[in-house]
Parts: C-alpha cells; sequence; structure tokens
C-alpha cells in the first residue's frame, strides 16, 4: 500500500542525555516508525521524556545509542541543511515578533529551499501560497503577527512548517493554551494535511479525547514502562489506554470514551430516555459523597423535560437537574 | 531615497564647523569650480571630507553590530557595549595611556602618538574578543554569551578606575579625552585601514543574511530551519568585533548608536527582514552620526562638543521614547 511508506525509523533507540559524564537514560528499546499520510500522536505525563524523544528525532539532541534513519538513512550523516528539508517543526517557543506580515513568517520556512541570499523564487512563493491555502488562512495574508489571536498563530506557525515542505512534521504541543473549538480546528487541519499532502506527522499532546478522534497511532510514555504504540482504539478496546492513567483511581471509561473516577459506584435505578439518563448519572456521580438516597426508582423523560423518583409509594416530579439534585443532597 | 539622505547630510556635515563653508560652495567645488576662498580648500580636503567618511564607516559599523547583536541574542538592548568590546578597547587604552606612571615607566615622552592609541585600543578589543570567543567555545548558551560579555565590560571599566586613581593629571585627560570619542582625530593613512577593516567585517554579515532572519523565531526554529547556530555565533563574534573594534579603536567609544539605530531601521521599514534592514541600519546608521557630528560642532561658534556626549543626548531618549511608545520586544 502506498501510504505504508515509512518515512522515519528508530531502531533500538535509546534516549537520554549526559549530565556530569553520566548518561542519564531517559527511555530505551525504542523500535518505532513514522508513515507518510499518517497522524501519530504521542501522549504521556509531563517530564516523561516526549521533549528529548521530539528533540532527538529532530536530530537537535545525539542519542545515546540506537539508530535513527529518515528514509533509511541515519539522520547523523544528514546534514542540518538536508535535514531541514526533510522535517519541519512547530515548537513550543514564544515567537514575538512584531513588525513580520502572516506571508513574509510564512516564507521564513523557505529558508532552508532558497540560496544564500534568500531571495524567494516562484517556485518559493507558489509553496507558501500553497501552505496559506491548505491552512485556510488567506484573510490572515497581510496581517502583522502581533494582532493575531494564539490559535490564528498557531494556525501560521503550521503554515510556516508546510511551506519548508518536509515530509515529516514534528509539532511539540501545538494545543496548549487553545481554546476547545481551536483545538479541534488545528488537529482536524493537521489530520487534513496529513492524509490530503501525504505527510508524516508526529504531535505531542495532552488532549486525549481530540487525539482519539483525529490520529491513526499513538505513542504512550509512562515512567518506567516500555512505550506502548499502536492504532488508538486497539489501545482502548485492549484497556492499554489505562497506562496514561497509573493512577488507581482514575480509569478510562470504554463506552463514553472519557476518563473517570474508577471507584465502583452504584446508581439507583434509572428508566427512561437513553441520553438523558446518561447525563442523570452524571450528576449523581459528581454529587456522589452527598448523594444517600440509592433505593429509589428514578424515571427521566424528555420534551417536556419530567424526572419522576418513586421512593416506596411515594412519587416526586422534577422539571430539571437543578431541582432534582438540590433536593436530594440536602435531605 | 536614503542614500539621498545620505549624500545631502555628508554634504551639509562638511559644510558645517568652526568656519562656516556654503553648502552651494561645496557642491559646486564638486562639479569642478574653485572655492573662493584657499583656506577652504584645505578645511575641506584636510579635515572635513576625512572626518565625514570616518562618521560614515563608524555609523556603518556600529549600527550593523547592534543589529547583529540584536538578532542573535533576540534581546532589544543588544549592542556593541554590551559583548565588552568598547569597555576592552578603553582598557587597552587606559593601560597605555596610565599604566606606566602606575608602574613608574613612562611608555611615552612628549605628546602621545594617534597610531599608539588607536593600536592600544585595537589590542584592548582583540583581548575582549579573544575572552569572548573563548567563552564562545564553552558556553552554548546565547544568554550566558551576553552576560558574560556584560561583566567582562564592568571588569575592564573597573579596572580602568583602578588604573586612574593611580595616575596624574595630565595621563588622565589623555585618557579622558580619548573616551569622548572624537570622529576627528583619524588622518589619510588610518582612513583607509578602517575601511579596509569595515570591508572585512561586513563579510560575514552576507555570508549569514539570511541566518539572521532564521534567527527571528529563535535559535530552535533557526536549528530547525537548517542553521549552524555555532558558525553563525563566530560569524557575528568576529564581525562585531571588527567593526566595534576598529570603531571604536579609531574614534573612541560612541554610545547609543549601536543600540538605537536597528531600532529606528525597524521602525521606519517596519519589516524583521535582513535584507532590508541591514542596508538600511547601515545608512541610517552613518546618516543618523552625520547629524550627530553637525550638532556637536555647534554651528555658529568656534566650540566643538565631544561626540559621545552628543549621540547619547540624543540616542537615550530616543531609546526611552521606543520603549514607552510600544512593547520594546515587539520590535522584532
Amino acid at each position: 500500500m502506498e501510504n505504508r511508506k515509512v518515512v522515519l525509523r528508530s531502531k533500538n533507540l535509546k534516549l537520554g542525555y549526559r549530565k556530569n559524564g553520566a548518561k542519564i537514560v531517559v527511555a530505551e528499546d525504542l523500535d518505532l516508525e513514522l508513515y507518510a499520510g499518517k497522524l501519530t500522536c504521542l501522549l504521556g505525563p509531563n517530564g516523561v521524556g516526549k521533549s528529548t524523544l521530539v528533540k532527538t528525532i529532530m536530530g537537535q539532541l545525539p542519542k545515546l545509542s540506537g539508530d535513527i534513519l529518515l528514509h533509511e538513512k541515519s539522520i547523523e550523516k544528514i546534514s542540518n541543511v538536508e535535514l531541514s528539508k526533510k522535517v519541519a517543526v512547530v515548537l513550543t517557543d514564544k515567537v514575538s515578533l512584531g513588525n513580520v506580515t502572516v506571508y513574509q513568517m510564512i516564507a521564513l520556512g523557505r529558508i532552508p529551499h532558497t540560496s544564500w541570499h534568500g531571495s524567494m523564487s516562484k517556485l518559493d512563493h507558489q509553496k507558501v501560497e500553497n501552505a496559506i491555502q491548505i491552512t485556510k488562512i488567506n484573510y490572515l495574508r497581510n496581517s502583522v503577527l502581533s494582532e493575531l489571536s494564539d490559535g490564528q498563530l498557531q494556525k501560521v506557525m503550521i503554515a510556516r512548517a508546510l511551506a519548508q515542505d518536509g515530509e515529516l512534521l514534528i509539532l511539540d504541543e501545538p494545543t496548549a493554551h487553545l481554546d476547545m473549538i481551536n483545538r479541534f480546528e488545528v488537529m482536524h487541519l493537521l489530520r487534513r494535511i496529513a492524509k490530503e499532502e501525504h505527510k508524516a506527522i508526529l504531535v505531542v499532546t495532552h488532549d486525549l479525547d481530540i487525539a482519539i478522534d483525529t490520529a491513526d497511532e499513538f505513542w504512550i510514555m509512562q515512567c518506567g514502562q516500555p512505550m506502548v504504540c499502536g492504532t488508538p482504539e486497539d489501545l482502548i478496546i485492549s484497556g492499554r489506554i489505562n497506562l496514561l492513567l497509573p493512577d488507581e483511581k482514575l480509569q478510562f471509561d470504554l463506552f463514553s470514551g472519557k476518563v473517570q473516577d474508577a471507584s465502583p459506584f452504584k446508581y439507583p435505578a434509572i428508566f427512561g430516555n437513553e441520553t438523558l439518563a446518561r447525563w442523570l448519572k452524571s450528576i449523581i456521580r459528581k454529587n456522589a459523597q452527598s448523594f444517600s438516597e440509592l433505593d429509589i426508582e428514578i424515571s427521566i423523560e424528555n420534551a417536556p423535560f419530567l424526572l419522576t423518583v418513586k421512593d416506596g409509594d411515594k412519587l416526586e416530579h422534577f422539571y430539571s437537574f437543578q431541582q432534582f439534585i438540590a433536593d436530594f443532597t440536602i435531605r | 531615497m536614503m542614500l539621498l539622505m545620505l549624500i545631502l547630510t555628508f554634504f551639509i556635515n562638511m559644510s558645517i564647523g568652526s568656519v562656516s563653508i556654503p553648502f552651494n560652495e561645496i557642491v559646486s567645488r564638486l562639479l569642478g569650480n574653485e572655492f573662493p576662498r584657499k583656506s577652504w580648500e584645505i578645511i575641506i580636503f584636510e579635515y572635513r571630507l576625512p572626518k565625514a567618511f570616518t562618521a560614515v564607516l563608524a555609523g556603518i559599523a556600529l549600527s550593523v553590530s547592534g543589529l547583529q547583536m540584536q538578532t542573535f541574542f533576540r534581546n532589544p538592548l543588544a549592542g556593541p557595549y554590551v559583548l565588552g568590546i568598547s569597555s576592552g578597547a578603553g582598557l587597552g587604552v587606559a593601560l597605555l595611556v596610565m599604566a606606566g606612571s602606575a608602574f613608574g615607566i613612562s611608555f611615552f615622552s612628549g605628546g602621545v602618538g594617534i597610531w599608539v592609541v588607536v593600536i592600544a585600543a585595537a589590542l584592548g578589543a582583540i583581548l575582549v574578543l579573544l575572552l569572548m570567543s573563548f567563552t564562545a567555545w564553552r558556553v552554548k548558551d546565547s544568554m550566558t554569551l551576553l552576560i558574560v560579555g556584560l561583566m567582562f565590560g564592568s571588569l575592564a571599566g573597573a579596572i580602568v578606575s583602578v588604573l586612574s586613581y593611580f595616575s596624574d593629571a595630565n595621563q588622565l585627560k589623555v585618557y579622558t579625552v580619548w573616551s569622548m570619542g572624537s570622529l576627528g582625530s583619524t588622518f589619510a593613512g588610518q582612513l583607509e585601514l578602517f575601511f579596509a577593516a569595515c570591508l572585512v567585517g561586513l563579510l560575514p554579515v552576507l555570508v549569514f543574511i539570511k541566518s539572521y532572519n532564521a534567527m527571528l523565531l529563535g535559535e530552535s526554529y533557526a536549528k530547525s530551519m537548517g542553521v549552524n547556530i555555532q558558525r553563525l555565533r563566530w560569524g557575528m563574534i568576529i564581525s562585531t568585533g571588527i567593526l566595534a573594534g576598529s570603531a571604536t579603536a579609531f574614534c573612541g567609544p560612541i554610545a547609543f548608536i549601536g543600540i538605537a539605530v536597528p531600532h529606528m531601521a525597524r521602525l521606519i521599514f517596519k519589516t524583521g527582514d535582513h535584507r532590508v534592514l541591514f542596508p538600511a541600519s547601515a545608512l541610517l546608521g552613518a546618516i543618523v552620526l552625520l547629524v550627530c557630528d553637525g550638532i556637536s560642532q555647534l554651528p555658529g561658534s568656534a566650540q566643538t562638543l565631544p561626540i559621545n556626549a552628543v549621540t547619547s543626548l540624543v540616542g537615550a531618549p530616543m531609546v526611552i521614547w521606543l520603549i514607552l511608545k510600544r512593547n520594546f520586544s515587539k520590535e522584532f
């Protein structure tokens, strides 16, 4: 299959750094693969070594042992300039440039391709235009960077990386500091780029739910444990996704796809509309400490909203969750 | 446009001095006509023309080194003073002029030859430059380099203070006069050397002009775009060392040109592109220094102010104004 093309592969990779002559190993025995056309998400807690891995793949940090191959060629044998034509990045570094327009910023991505004095050829301009089209930021092209919102700036940085025209894009927490809609947009944009532009994309992220919706592949790192790789859905049904949640109190709920309190909980009997029942459970769970009445039956129906509590022979009606929970937690 | 302004200020600068020579007379002399007065010929060619050329060269050298440092260190307050180059040159001169008395030896009898001062300043600048290069080789972090540069500057300043405490009034005066800066003390032979130094110092800028644009995004991004940071750092140190070092050696320390002019260029051209900013800063630096020199001549009087005082008087309020006008860091 064409989209099984491996762009980057690591063999027996051992990551880490040297401090006062001693080797500090962050992760070892890594056999990783990044494919063209696939979006890979790297997940794991802070400090587990995600940045170390990313920097090593970018060639900015020397590996301890093993090998990283870009198109079957060791990245240490590839010159800086050659590497920059193959791998483009979006980092967490704050970019504070006032006097630079969006177009000029994206054009900076062409630096590895231009001659020593940096003048842009027709092809260079074309690549910049293309990056603007893909990221749909044409309306921003003449804006100055200091006028952009965080979400817009992130799209510009992605466009700049696209203009660099590598086969591999690496993004370090591109959705941090973004609001919900921008997170969603950025991740779906990355997925579209992977599919339509046929790039291999590696994203470091903490946004589990959006990552599940967009990634083709997960790499999960956890302190002191071997890295887990696989299709997100496979990791979910096999329960291996719980590697992200070493805390016993939390677990990944298979049905809702959410991280939840793992302690067992007995709900009262609930009848009626399934969607409403789900949210009823949610509010009962949230108020679990003070919710004492479990020997009741609750029926719930929609349009108009009606919540009926049957306690023995007694029937009580509520017309909103607020009414219900106020009544039941005071008792 | 700016080139025209440069030429204009160049001629205005030549017409200003204790003897006022009309602007149109200078232009007509250039067109092949004779000056109505013989003395003007000598004033212009022996004194004012070299001085104006010196101002142009020093302006270019200082502002181009300032721009390089500001971009490389990503610090809007960086300038040739910051890497301790000017202080190093000052130390060289101080050692030459004052250390003699401290050790009971006199290095010079009678007047100090201007060449000797130039050589001492150049040696001082080169010494600091070598120390900085050594530091750059040992530490990888640019911020550390900046701080070390500041410390070298303070150290050199302290040594100068100690020396001046032990030296006698005459020697102190020689040093003080040098430290006030002067564009008028370069003569034909030195001017050619200064010109050559500037050309050599500008070469690394041409080589790395693209890398400076990449540096706008910071070191990590620059690296990801194939910039060799170590090589760029060496280029920056060598270039600023030669440019700022020679300017300080020939003219004495001249403050604020290096830090203020790149900001003016950014403000005027509203761009971060170094292919525009380098020539713009160079031209603007030359213009500003010519204007400052014109002011220092105090038109209409026979007095002359030290150039360093004038650039500080013009430059310091400008930097303050820039800071107040808008967020300084957004200037980049």
